[in-house]
């Protein structure tokens, strides 16, 4: 066992916070009150290779693994959410064209992300597809050379920004069994027959951009397809756990945003002639949501770390770490408007902000119910 | 061409901290890495980056927990790092401007640059005089404060400009080999890149002890010494003006006519 980060960890750490501090900290209130993607902090973040750092050297990027990807995301996080998740989520779908792409495909899709010049997505939630990945209905069908797309894709990352998407669609409506006959192929936004929305109004995370996609007779052509024709569901199926690991430290990172910001608070703020951190509810407060926040964080960690080296005791931390460490965001961020009274009903303080944003964290990359329906199984030994 | 870069963790205190002894107490001190050296860096990997063939090598006088500073120069593009340090170091009470001077004049021997870069001071005991006290023992040209800098390279020739008092600038035209200090605002530092974070931890970082930069013990020894640290007790002062707009606009002109701030 050892408990301490390395000294290249704590650097990656510190650097990415001096970053945070100075580059998304005084932007975060206005591109969360207009709801506005945040193109000038990605440029900067790009520079310092935050849009790749995921990605194999090779392809530009900085080939960092899990628990190094995990601390960036947590420090990113707790300075500002919605930003964060603009800067992390440059990458996403990216996983499936590392693992399962062709040389040409990570040439050509993972370099422009690693270097900032270009943003990809992931497309898999339909508006009837949430939690049931199995029930996608968008199609692909082959003629000739090219893949015809037809159908919506909902609350998709990057919707209206991305430069392309790893789209899961059926390719084979009349395989058997549930799993089979989906296929990822990349669509990219400027294909005749792409449309995006941006869907606006969201509880939080409004910096970073959400999108309905609409493919109505897209073409591709059939390089497009990554990995194996009819095996898609199971190639997204081998990242739930990477990805939801990632959602477990965007929750440390929320939950440690929080924390930081009730005990500066609890300092300063005074009341009844003393600091309100010198009266024991107050107090208490603290206590808890740091214990339960250094908790989360080392489940988390230890997800993260069993990406690179303990397959086995994976699928069960990662949806540990990501039902706990979001539970312990919400409760956190709770907590911290509670700390600031009045103060943190309004968007003066961050605590507001971080309050509406911790709440995703229990929602996407599969719900606290879907964790726990996962983990059960798990323990039970029930196949999925 | 080489560039040597000296660079100093520094000590930065918490707002309430306590003095314990000749130093404030360990418990309330944060170390970073010395803005003005942040500068100074990258004026250097600037230059390195638009050169051919220049290698950068940074320097530092420090224990063991300033590595994690010039990694990060090193994370930032400086080629290769050396750090001083060893026993006698460690129990030296003070290292004076003299001391780490003539440390550092051992590596500028050693390394035989063309240029040197140092900070214009640091940000923690401030004496702001280690950069021009090197160029002085190894004897070579020096420019202090320098804001802005246009090399020629192949002339051998530092065109500088030189941040005087009141908004003034001095131009400057400084023979190589020089040491220049460095003032902020030259040029806007970067972040370490995740990668370089990576490549940095693979880059060489010699320690070197007093004896195999030729020198002993006996370089410690100075003619300065700290006698006693205090916090000054702060004073404040408030005045509210009342009444309407232009009756307070009066109030504050005849007080800063009165405290001199403006004339008339």
């Amino acid at each position: 066992m050892d408990y301490q980060l390395s000294d290249e960890q704590k650097q990656i750490k510190e650097e990415v916070r001096r970053f945070a501090e100075n580059e998304i900290a005084p932007v975060a209130q206005e591109y969360d009150v207009e709801e506005k993607f945040p193109h000038e902090v990605l440029e900067t973040a790009a520079e310092m290779g935050l849009t790749g750092a995921n990605i194999p050297m090779e392809y530009g990027g900085a080939g960092y693994n899990a628990l190094e990807t995990a601390l960036i995301v947590e420090e990113m996080f707790a300075v500002d959410p919605g930003i964060a998740l603009s800067i992390t989520a440059t990458t996403f779908g990216s996983d499936a064209i590392m693992e399962f792409g062709t040389e040409e495909q990570k040439e050509r899709y993972l370099e422009p992300v690693a270097m900032g010049e270009a943003i990809m997505g992931a497309a898999i939630s339909e508006p009837d597809t949430g939690s049931d990945v199995s029930s996608v209905s968008t199609t692909a069908e082959k003629d000739g050379d090219e893949w015809v797309l037809n159908g919506n894709k909902m609350w998709i990352t990057n919707g209206s920004v991305g430069d392309f998407f790893v789209v899961m669609c059926k390719t084979d409506p009349d395989a058997e069994g549930r799993y089979n006959g989906f296929s990822q192929i990349v669509v990219e936004s400027d294909r005749d027959g792409f449309k995006s929305e941006k869907i606006t109004g969201k509880l939080g995370i409004r910096a970073s951009d959400t999108a309905e996609l609409i493919f109505d007779d897209l073409r591709v052509p059939e390089e497009n397809l990554v990995g194996t024709r009819g095996m898609g569901f199971l190639q997204l199926m081998q990242f739930f756990d990477v990805t939801r690991t990632m959602v477990a430290a965007q929750g440390v990172g929320i939950a440690k945003g929080a924390c930081d910001r009730a005990l500066d608070y609890a300092k300063e703020r005074e009341q009844f002639g003393k600091p309100i951190g010198d009266f024991q509810a107050i107090q208490h407060k603290l206590a808890d949501i740091h214990t339960r926040t250094e908790a989360a964080r080392q489940l988390t960690y230890k997800s993260a770390w069993s990406v690179d080296n303990s397959d086995d005791q994976l699928t069960t931390l990662a949806s540990m770490a990501k039902e706990y460490a979001s539970r312990v965001a919400v409760d956190a961020a709770n907590e911290c408007v509670q700390i600031h009274g009045g103060s943190g009903f309004v968007n003066d303080f961050d605590a507001e902000r971080l309050y509406r944003d911790a709440k995703i964290t229990q929602i996407y990359e599969g719900t606290t119910e879907i964790q726990k329906n996962i983990i059960a199984r798990e323990l039970l030994g029930k196949g999925f | 061409m080489k560039i040597l870069v000296t660079v100093k963790e520094v000590a930065e205190a918490e707002d309430d901290f306590e003095i314990d002894g000749l130093d404030i107490d360990e418990r309330y001190l944060e170390y970073d890495l010395n803005e003005w050296d942040d500068y100074a860096v990258e004026e250097a990997v600037t230059i390195a980056e638009d050169g051919d063939d220049v290698e950068v090598v940074s320097v530092t006088i420090g224990p063991e927990r300033a590595e994690e500073t010039v990694r990060m120069a090193l994370a930032k593009g400086v080629d290769r790092a050396i750090r001083v340090w060893d026993d006698d170091l460690e129990s030296a009470d003070m290292l004076d401007v003299g001391t780490k001077a003539d440390i550092l004049a051992a590596v500028v021997e050693e390394e035989d640059p063309d240029l040197v870069f140092s900070g214009v001071q640091a940000n923690d005991d401030g004496f702001g005089a280690t950069g021009v006290a090197l160029a002085e023992v190894v004897d070579m040209e020096w420019g202090a404060v320098v804001n802005d800098l246009d090399l020629d390279a192949e002339g051998g020739v530092a065109h500088v400009h030189r941040e005087l008092e009141g908004g003034v600038e001095e131009l400057t035209d400084i023979e190589l080999p020089a040491v220049l200090t460095i003032q902020t605002g030259i040029n806007e530092p970067r972040y370490a890149s995740l990668r370089g974070i990576r490549q940095a931890q693979r880059k060489p970082l010699d320690v070197q002890g007093l004896g195999d930069l030729g020198l002993d013990a006996s370089v410690l020894e100075s003619a300065v010494s700290r006698t006693a640290m205090f916090e000054p007790e702060s004073e404040s002062d408030v005045t509210v003006f009342e009444g309407g707009a232009e009756e307070e606009a009066g109030q504050l002109a005849d007080l800063l006519r009165d405290k001199g701030v403006v004339e008339g």
